[in-house]
């Protein structure tokens, strides 16, 4: 095989800690290398064109480009050397910029080392083989896994683009945590006025359907072809005939039960719908809180319910879905903040959430939206809003800025001075963040028209006394300890991965950050993309994100997966595994060791042999380490090529 | 022994159902033993047990695959069979196990050294304690215990675990203790350029007959060892001790959380060389790791051949 290689500067990237001429040089002298040259920026037009009038010129059987990494440029040049008449697996990479330059300042080392790493790359090219891709036929229908408003989006997007779209919920209503919101900033504008009309479309859509109350069980297949097990989740009311009239709910005994939704501020019924707009507007009973589920005796329900939906017998429930991709947009769950001890730890009841403030204001919420102390139920003259609760702090794990607090704390802040003219709010923050549109004039708002004191600082302490609570802490801008009788303190807590998030990134095959949230493609170029073809994200899943994002998000990824769904057929990628039937003696280890289960068992001429499922395949090569006799190999990674690749590394 | 009647019964009875029966007989001379394939009736007289049994059998299984077949098990014998079965690389009905109470085998390299040359051998009398052989007209007294295999010193599987028909008593269902790889740890403290000095002089004198990888009784890939592929070309045919090493390594690796430690590759060795050692190393780690033991349940899946998303013991989150 006649080898060029081309050398890139990457600009100053490369060039300034690695002399590419020498490595061009070098290069030269390897074996099957006929070309070799360093160019400015081979990414670009110019670049490119290069190596097409190489590969013409000197019938180049074969490319290496010495460059960035491959995650970066590899698709590029491969159409490059395909645009010149190659296939376009005789291509190869040597990463000389995040494996080489970009780590060491050491001008000769560096050179040295970017010489090996071309000559590695050419002794791999020179055993690569022509690939080619298989075609298969992908399923027009897309899972949507989360009925926030993320996923509320890229439903609708994706319904009215003309797929059919599987919407899963895990809880009994989607809304998500906009639901729960009284107003939304930076508009002030109501929370489900905004998102209400949009849930509705969800259930009107004629190409959505909706599993509230369900999970996912189990995922299998690839990109174009999904096959969801969803666990529909026993209610034990038959949502078919449940009208939402609401009669279970007012005649229930049991009033003690959980209310999530309204984060537990208050209590409800042991059957309850949600919120007024639920959608579904279906009751559910909780097992937990139920006489009848837990010692058989009530059945009040049942008796008043005028369908009679009502079925103490209900079981969970599996239905298969087959979709060609999936939107995952499952969202973000609040920090535990009961680990300060300085707030309280949860021993003061008038110490609550953001969330449960929220529910506070909110007309449809437990207290019908005035603000009540839980602890007496009074009124409160002053509210002290804690921020970075759970974010911007190492000592509990949280690193990260969550974004949004400061904004919905200035809401929430302008929002009690609507409900209690004669309040007066104060706000202890680290630094106000405040980047988007209208955010920091919000911000300004709060503090200037609703007279908001804010203190930037830490509160140290927070104990009661009498029947107020007083909060310590420091403003560090006047250098001075600051002490505020507080009636009621609201902490801003954070964002973090949701429960469960590494359940579903392990049946998604996704991957996620040491906090839980799912990674990206490319944090800039592929914001919603994931590893994993086919699985698109959306919303907080992926990081804290405010609703303006979250909503961009959904979209975003909607067009992908309209995009993907443009064509009829997808290629397969032909760096999969394959069987020698001639060296396999048909043991099976590697079907027992493929975590994707795309090894089956064949009868060849009575004798039992592994077969690679090529679609199924993702080449993560465990199957090439286990199997003793070498029998299968990847195809662009097979261990004579690795073997070479270390064979020209080390020459001893 | 006691129970070799007992046991040629059985065979005697089995036999009509069987194709084949594996034990072993008398060999070129007293103190050895061979394998031995009973297809008739009259080849059961020869069948001897005793401590020149020293062939682990099951080595013939995967080769005899089809066929029905007896097989005659020590305790550690039985721990391949199992293993052989949990890879489904024999099938639990094709085959007849016949277990005994197994009290140690001798080490032929341990004689060997004891009396060196003696000449051809005309009598090997063996006892509970003793061993006496007669040598050209001259007789030479061993005691047991200092030619029995390092193995059976540490046996913890004296009797067949796995069985169709045990002859003989029990020695006893005492749970057996881990095993403590103790003369592995002494080797391991050692410095690095000393284990691997004492790899290249050992291998030095591999001769690459690859009869450690012909007896194992795990080494399944019959004519497709990687030794001697090309595709793929893991080793030269250079005369170097370094693809010495790196077989012995493969070899190892293959056999990671397989190997019942039988030790016919080190028996089979002509050159004598410690080459289970690198096994056991491989299995200290497999138990330290994965809690886990080859060859004792056949219902088990080797922790090697299965795919887990989180391992309990390797947090690579931690990394």
């Amino acid at each position: 095989m006649k080898i060029g290689v081309f050398v890139c500067h990457c600009g100053s990237n490369i060039e300034a800690t690695v002399d590419t001429a020498a490595v061009a040089a070098a290069a030269r002298e390897f074996p099957g290398v006929v070309f070799a040259t360093d160019t400015m920026y081979t990414c670009s037009e110019p670049g490119q064109d290069e190596i097409v009038e190489a590969i013409k010129e000197h019938n180049l059987g074969g490319v290496v480009v010495a460059s960035c990494t491959p995650r970066m440029h590899e698709q590029t040049f491969r159409r490059t050397v395909e645009r010149a008449g190659l296939n376009k697996y005789l291509f190869e990479m040597a990463n000389i910029r995040e494996h080489v330059s970009w780590i060491g300042k050491d001008r000769e080392a560096n050179t040295n080392k970017s010489v090996d790493l071309v000559r590695m790359a050419t002794e791999k090219l020179m055993r690569n083989r022509a690939l080619h891709p298989k075609k298969f036929t992908i399923n027009k229908r897309v899972l949507v896994i989360g009925g926030g408003v993320a996923g509320i989006q890229a439903a609708l997007d994706c319904a009215d683009g003309g797929l059919e779209v599987v919407l899963v919920e895990k809880t009994t209503t989607i809304g998500g945590k906009m639901a729960k919101l009284d107003k939304t900033f930076p508009t002030v504008d109501c929370s489900s006025c905004i998102l209400g009309p949009r849930m509705v479309d969800v259930a009107q859509h004629p190409n959505i359907t909706l599993y509230a109350y369900a999970e996912i069980e189990e995922i299998n297949g690839y990109v174009g072809n999904f096959e969801i097990k969803v666990k529909k989740k026993a209610t034990y009311v038959d949502w078919k005939n449940c009208t939402g009239c609401g009669i279970c709910m007012d005649k229930c005994p049991s009033k003690k039960a959980r209310d999530t939704f309204n984060e537990e501020i208050g209590f409800t019924k042991a059957i309850n719908i949600p919120f007024p707009q639920a959608i579904p507007k279906k009751a559910k009973i909780d097992p937990e809180f139920c006489t009848m589920l837990k010692k058989g005796k009530c059945g009040v329900c049942a008796k008043v319910c005028p369908s009679g939906c009502i079925d103490y017998e209900m079981k969970d429930e599996f239905v298969t879905e087959k979709v060609g991709a999936i939107v995952t947009a499952t969202g973000f769950d609040l920090f535990d903040w009961t680990v300060y001890g300085e707030y309280g730890g949860g021993r003061y009841p008038d110490v609550i959430t953001s969330l449960q403030y929220e529910r506070m204001l909110s007309a449809s919420g437990p207290t019908g939206g005035h603000i009540k102390r839980p602890s007496d139920g009074k009124e409160p003259k002053n509210v002290v809003f804690i921020q970075c609760v759970g974010s911007r702090d190492k000592s509990v794990g949280r690193p990260y800025c969550t974004g949004f607090c400061c904004m919905y704390t200035a809401k929430q802040a302008i929002l009690t001075k609507d409900h209690l003219p004669l309040s007066q709010s104060y706000v202890f923050y680290m630094d106000i963040r405040a980047t988007g549109k209208l955010y920091d004039e919000f911000t300004r708002r709060a503090m200037e028209e609703y007279d908001t004191n804010y203190i930037r600082g830490r509160v140290s302490m927070i104990y009661p006394k009498g029947d107020k609570l007083l909060v310590r802490g420091a403003d560090t801008l006047m250098g001075t300890q600051v002490e505020v009788d507080a009636d009621l303190v609201v902490l801003a807590v954070g964002a973090e991965a949701s429960a469960g998030a590494s359940g579903l990134a392990e049946k998604l095959r996704i991957s996620y950050d040491s906090y839980g949230f799912y990674m990206e493609g490319h944090p800039k170029l592929k914001p919603v993309e994931t590893n994993t073809a086919g699985v698109y994200l959306a919303g907080a899943c992926q990081g804290p994100k405010d609703i303006p994002s979250s909503v961009a998000q959904g979209s975003a990824a909607a067009s992908k997966v309209l995009g993907l769904f443009s064509k009829d057929q997808l290629e397969s990628d032909p760096q999969v595994s394959m069987v020698d039937i001639k060296r396999c003696i048909g043991c099976g280890k590697c079907i027992q060791t493929c975590p994707f289960g795309a090894i089956k068992e064949i009868d060849f001429r009575g004798m039992a042999k592994a077969d690679v499922i090529e679609t199924i395949c993702q080449g993560c090569g465990i199957c090439t380490s286990t199997c003793p006799q070498g029998a299968i190999q990847l195809q662009h990674a097979t261990d004579n090529q690795i073997l070479s690749e270390v064979n020209a590394l080390c020459q001893f | 022994m006691k129970f070799q009647k007992e046991l040629k019964d059985s065979i005697r009875k089995a036999l009509p159902e069987l194709d084949v029966v594996i034990g072993w007989c008398g060999s070129f001379d007293p103190l050895h033993a061979t394998p031995h394939f009973i297809r008739r009736e009259e080849d059961i007289e020869k069948l001897e047990i005793g401590p020149l049994s020293v062939h682990n059998l099951a080595t013939y299984l995967p080769g005899l695959r089809g066929k029905k077949v007896g097989i005659v098990v020590k305790g550690c014998d039985s721990r391949s069979v199992i293993e052989l079965l949990q890879e489904k690389l024999i099938a639990r009905d094709d085959i007849t196990i016949f277990g005994f109470p197994c009290t140690g085998v001798v080490d032929q390299a341990k004689i060997k050294k004891a009396l060196g040359y003696v000449g051809n051998v005309e009598s090997c009398d063996m006892s509970d304690k003793s061993v006496v052989i007669v040598a050209a007209g001259k007789a030479h007294s061993l005691e047991l215990s200092d030619v029995l295999a390092d193995k059976c010193h540490s046996c913890r599987y004296p009797d067949a675990i796995i069985s169709d028909i045990f002859v003989g008593d029990k020695s006893g269902e005492a749970v057996p203790a881990p095993a403590d790889y103790e003369a592995l740890a002494t080797f391991e403290n050692l410095s690095l350029p000393d284990r691997f000095g004492f790899w290249l002089k050992e291998l030095d004198r591999c001769i690459r007959c690859y009869a450690c990888r012909s007896a194992c009784p795990l080494c399944v890939c019959r004519d497709h060892c990687a030794a001697e592929s090309r595709e793929p070309h893991w080793l030269s045919q250079e005369n170097n001790v370094r693809d010495k090493l790196m077989f012995q390594v493969i070899h190892a690796y293959h056999l990671a959380g397989r190997c019942t430690e039988c030790g016919e590759c080190q028996r089979a060795c002509p050159v004598d060389i410690p080459v289970l050692m690198l096994k056991q190393k491989m299995n200290k780690e497999i138990r330290d790791i994965f809690k886990y033991e080859a060859g004792v349940d056949p219902e088990e899946t080797p922790p090697l051949l299965s795919f887990k998303m989180e391992e309990e013991n390797i947090t690579e989150k931690d990394w």
